[in-house]
């Protein structure tokens, strides 16, 4: 799977916007990450935390929230949640819950989004004097 | 002192990979290039199947070759004289835009219609990254059993055109050509199944005639 280069992208995405922001450290990663897009939470956290030594992340608390999988059936119009418990590597599957049609539209479910950091930065009083 | 800020990014790196896959075939198209990604399992003869297209069809062919480690296959395809660029994709089990952004300046795109990009052999993480070709041929083959489509539904969903290969050993490894086709069907009503052999050469004409079908559609 892919978790090591999303690691990657997220990595350098946040290190970017730290540095143009002047931080010193980084203390708090939020990512949202979609049930399609199949990547494990704990690997990606894994990685990135491996991957962030030496850098201004290092030490960072990574959050990951998990963005439930919402469909628009094509066939009978559903919309909404579905069951996602058959979702694995393996065999993802997904079913409308009303009519079983595979014809879908998936809503949300597929991101893969650094949504915040937070960052200490020293006062900009102190670095004057 | 320090100052504690909040930073919002909202950066999603698969809406950066959507941007980057549309401004790949904006390239493409300014030079009349024809893209076409190919996927597969490893081995179901992704490889195989561009070399005889590139022997069969009348049209100047160029390749990208995406290979996890070695640069095995874009050898192979050098042997047919025709321009090409092998990926090194490292650890990475995809292609994803950026790095088909890369080959394209390695790449006489002026003189190339037809563009095979051969994906990284993997039925499920190149599904989510689009790299701007014009169609998806998902290849997989009869030995990789005849349960394959049911087991990595999201590749066929998404698929313009789908080859069965390896027909010719179907018997041999007791794998139901009929189920797999109607379980792409069932998945994506639509698109186009063809089995093929590359041994027998069963099939390469339906590809090619679909192919072309495809290219004029695009009116490139
Ligand atoms: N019997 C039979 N063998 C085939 C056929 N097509 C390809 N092969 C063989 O299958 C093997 C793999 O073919 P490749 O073309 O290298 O497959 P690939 O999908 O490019 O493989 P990777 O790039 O490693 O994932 C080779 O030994 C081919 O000769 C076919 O139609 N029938
Ligand atoms: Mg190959
Ligand atoms: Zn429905």
């Amino acid at each position: 799977m892919h978790e090591l280069s999303m690691a990657d992208a997220m990595i350098k995405t946040v290190i970017e916007v730290a540095e143009k922001n002047d931080a010193q450290e980084i203390t708090e990663v939020s990512i949202e990450l979609g049930e399609m897009t199949l990547l494990n939470p704990e690997q990606l956290k894994f990685m990135i935390e491996v991957l962030s030594e030496d850098t201004l992340l290092e030490g960072a608390e990574i959050i990951i929230e998990t963005i439930p999988l919402e469909i628009k059936c094509q066939s009978c119009g559903y919309s909404g949640k579905t069951s996602s418990d058959e979702l694995d590597h393996y065999a993802p599957i997904i079913n409308c819950p009303e009519c079983e049609s595979m014809e879908l539209e998936i809503i949300t479910g597929r991101e893969c989004n650094v949504k915040s950091i937070k960052i200490e930065k020293s006062d900009e009083n102190a670095q004057d004097s | 002192m320090h100052k504690i800020a909040e930073v919002e990014i909202q950066h999603d790196i698969m809406l950066a990979n959507k941007r980057l896959a549309k401004k790949n075939q904006k390239i493409l198209n300014k030079e009349k290039v024809f893209a076409i990604d190919v996927l597969g399992a490893i081995g179901s003869g992704k490889t195989s199947l561009i070399e005889n297209l590139i022997n069969e069809m009348d049209h100047q062919i160029g390749v990208i070759a995406g290979d996890v480690i070695s640069k095995f296959d874009a050898g192979r395809f050098k042997q047919h004289n025709v321009p090409v660029v092998g990926l090194n994709t490292g650890k990475e089990c995809h292609l994803d835009a950026h790095l088909v952004e890369h080959a394209f300046s390695d790449l006489p795109l002026d003189e190339i219609d037809i563009l095979f990009i051969e994906n990284v052999g993997n039925l499920i993480c190149p599904v989510d990254f689009d790299l701007g070709s014009h169609i998806r041929m998902v290849v997989i083959s009869v030995s990789e059993g005849d349960d394959t489509v049911e087991k990595h539904p999201l590749i066929f969903k998404d698929a313009d055109l789908v080859v069965i290969n390896k027909v010719d050993i179907a018997e041999a490894v007791g794998a139901d050509q009929e189920k797999m086709v109607s379980d792409v069907h069932s998945l994506n009503p639509e698109v186009k199944v063809i089995k093929t052999s590359l041994k027998t050469g069963q099939g390469l004409q339906d590809i090619i005639a679909s192919i072309e079908s495809f290219i004029k559609e695009e009116q490139i």
